[in-house]
């Protein structure tokens, strides 16, 4: 079955039924693409720990950066959906080249959303093309959650700032070009474009994951970092309101990514059952593993069907906080649950072939990252008790 | 250089699903253009970039064959040739003499590449059967291309053996999936492709009566292959030594 499946084509038919064949073909053909060019060497991104600038650069020239973005910077214009769904096919593909490519598209919706027209311009293109890779740098040693207590700080020089600090578990740090960077300015939590190299910016060694292993995090420490006062994106003091903004798109995609994890774990899992025997039969007979088989593949075209409906919410302009954060809950803490489960149709094999492992340890992260799913439950609680007030 | 290439618009054998009774559903099966000719523009695209000019892509099919058509363009060909026409109903000499006229009406060309036969079908009849109605040399199941002024150097990939042969330009070969990697299509090559000119002919203007088709095809089963689905376990020096075995048994290689 290719990766872009008639499920999919099916579900963009529903979705955008003008233009679904022109979303179709360009799928896949990008599905056709990862299944070639990044799939068969996912195994390899995770045992030696390649990150995408090391080994799969030409995959942001693609056009996987340009979907959701107008034309006038570089993008395609097409609908968050299809992005959401190229981003599913990815994480199908390899869960660590999803992340990268999903952090770098999120930069460049900040950039998007709240930068001006200036910076749009000359940030835009270059990484919509992949000619820049970027990483989005929120998150401190002990600030994740509760954004508001960043430590690091950008104080006013004379044409621009100095910013001082660290950033924690920064996806595609080091290998990056440009970096979105949230400090505390006097009017409290700031965003700013750091363009790499700078002298004031260093990096940390990457930190040994359990799993996103193809996907580069580490510590960046600000010492003295200049940055000129036209790379403050928006408002002074209005940072916090900017990341919400971005990672509510970025939570949507996550769920799609994860979406893609779980359906690899499920078809190996299958794949399996068919060939392994017990008791003088596959175990694909047993009606135990059926279940599992039928509660996987539930579980996945629910999530599936989240993250489609999150991306229609934004795409028609209306806040899609609480959708996004369902879509997230959901679709990763169902991703562990089957690949969990491909764990175990596997047996004693599940737990010692990394080729089937890495799917849960790369899942694993995606109930932290981005919003723990405890987080996300307050938002959607704090939502709906505001709808009913 | 000015290179024409043959594509076909092929049922997705990988998403085709068979009925009860053993038939392919071939009805509203998804389609896409056939994998190998996919090598045959890449090839074009290779012979067309040493020395300039102009790929342009061929295709016999319903409306809905522009689908394929659009693939191919997406990869880089300038232009394409339509002869809007149910395949389903065409044998291969009749696709092949509607490729002809319409190659001849829109070339001269100096090089007419098509795969070696389709994903679907398979039959590898048309390619011959068109230089035959061109009138110009075939090499078939090309591996290689090396042109030189009004000649050409193919290596022909047959069953046992590698045969090299020098062939006149023009000519036409059908090329093998070992020619080459065929590249992909970014997203806005994709999307630019529908902007290229397509020109639509219909056999009746190209002065071919598709009314009588010398091959009929009564039916078509899938052919049911069933796996033996051995496991072997062990180390793995005992694991390749019951692989040996096991081939051996089996007759793939000698005992």
């Amino acid at each position: 079955m290719p990766i872009y499946s008639s499920e999919h084509r099916r579900l963009m038919q529903i979705l955008h039924p003008s233009n679904h064949e022109e979303y179709s073909e360009l799928l896949s053909s990008l599905g056709g693409f990862m299944e070639k060019k990044i799939l068969p060497l996912s195994p390899k991104f995770d045992t030696e720990e390649l990150s995408i600038a090391n080994s799969r650069k030409e995959l942001l020239g693609q056009g996987l950066c340009q979907i959701p973005f107008p034309s006038e910077y570089g993008g395609l214009g097409l609908p968050f959906s299809v992005y959401a769904t190229a981003i599913e096919l990815l994480g199908y593909a390899d869960a660590s080249t999803a992340l990268s490519i999903e952090i770098h598209n999120a930069v460049s919706e900040g950039i998007f959303q709240f930068g001006n027209e200036t910076q749009k311009k000359k940030y835009l293109p270059k990484l919509t093309s992949g000619q820049m890779l970027a990483s989005f740098s929120l998150t401190e040693p002990t600030s994740g959650s509760d954004a508001r207590t960043i430590g690091t700080t950008a104080k006013r020089t004379g044409d621009g700032y100095v910013i001082n600090g660290s950033k924690m578990f920064i996806t595609n740090a080091g290998d990056a070009e440009t970096y979105l960077v949230f400090a505390r300015t006097e009017r409290g939590p700031s965003c700013f474009i750091v363009d790499a190299p700078n002298h004031g910016m260093t990096f940390g060694e990457p930190l040994k994951k359990m799993g996103m292993r193809g996907s580069r995090t580490c510590e960046v420490l600000f010492s003295d970092c200049q940055v000129p006062e036209s790379n403050l994106v928006g408002e002074e003091g209005k940072g916090l309101d900017y990341a919400k903004g971005i990672l509510h798109g970025a939570r949507i995609v996550v769920a799609a990514l994860n979406v893609g994890i779980a359906q690899t774990a499920l078809e190996k899992a299958v794949a399996y059952s068919r060939q392994r025997k017990a008791f003088g039969q596959p175990i694909s007979e047993f009606q135990l593993t059926r279940e599992k088989f039928a509660d996987m593949k539930t579980g996945i075209s629910a999530g599936r069907l989240l993250y489609l409906y999150a991306s229609r919410v934004k795409e028609m302009g209306h806040d899609c906080s609480s959708e996004a954060s369902q879509a997230k809950v959901f679709a990763t803490e169902m991703s562990l649950k089957v690949c969990d489960a491909a764990i175990q149709v596997y047996g004693g094999y599940g737990y010692t072939t990394e080729d089937i492992h890495r799917h849960w340890r790369d899942a694993r992260l995606l109930t932290i990252g981005e919003g723990t799913s405890e987080v996300l439950r307050l938002l959607i609680a704090r939502k709906e008790l505001a709808g009913s007030a | 250089m000015k290179v024409a290439i043959c594509v076909k618009q092929a049922i997705d054998e990988t998403e085709l699903k068979v009925g009860p009774n053993g038939t392919p559903l071939i009805a509203g099966a998804a389609t896409k253009v056939s994998t190998f000719d996919k090598n045959a523009v890449e090839e074009a695209l290779r012979l067309k970039s040493s020395g300039g000019g102009e790929a342009v892509i061929f295709t016999v099919g319903p409306a809905d064959a522009r689908k394929a058509m659009k693939e191919a363009l997406a990869m880089g060909a300038e232009r394409g040739v339509h002869i809007i026409a149910d395949s389903e109903r065409l044998d291969p000499m009749l696709v092949a003499q509607l490729l002809a006229k319409a190659i001849q009406k829109s070339g001269p060309y100096d090089v007419v590449l098509c795969s070696e036969g389709s994903s679907d079908t398979y039959c590898g009849q048309v390619p011959p059967m068109l230089a035959e109605c061109l009138g110009q040399p075939y090499a078939g199941y090309a591996r290689k291309i090396e042109l030189a002024g009004a000649s050409s150097k193919v290596e022909r990939a047959l069953e046992d053996r590698v045969e090299v042969v020098e062939c006149p330009l023009p000519f036409v070969a059908s090329v093998v999936s070992e020619i080459n990697e065929p590249r992909y299509p970014t997203l806005i090559q994709i999307m630019q492709a529908s902007k290229k000119p397509v020109e639509e002919l219909s056999p009746q203007a190209l002065g071919v009566s598709t009314e009588k088709s010398l091959v009929r095809v009564e039916t078509m089963n899938a052919q049911s292959m069933n796996r033996k689905r051995v496991l072997i376990e062990g180390t793995p020096e005992e694991g390749a030594s019951k692989l040996i075995e096991a081939l051996a048994k089996e007759g793939v290689i000698p005992g």
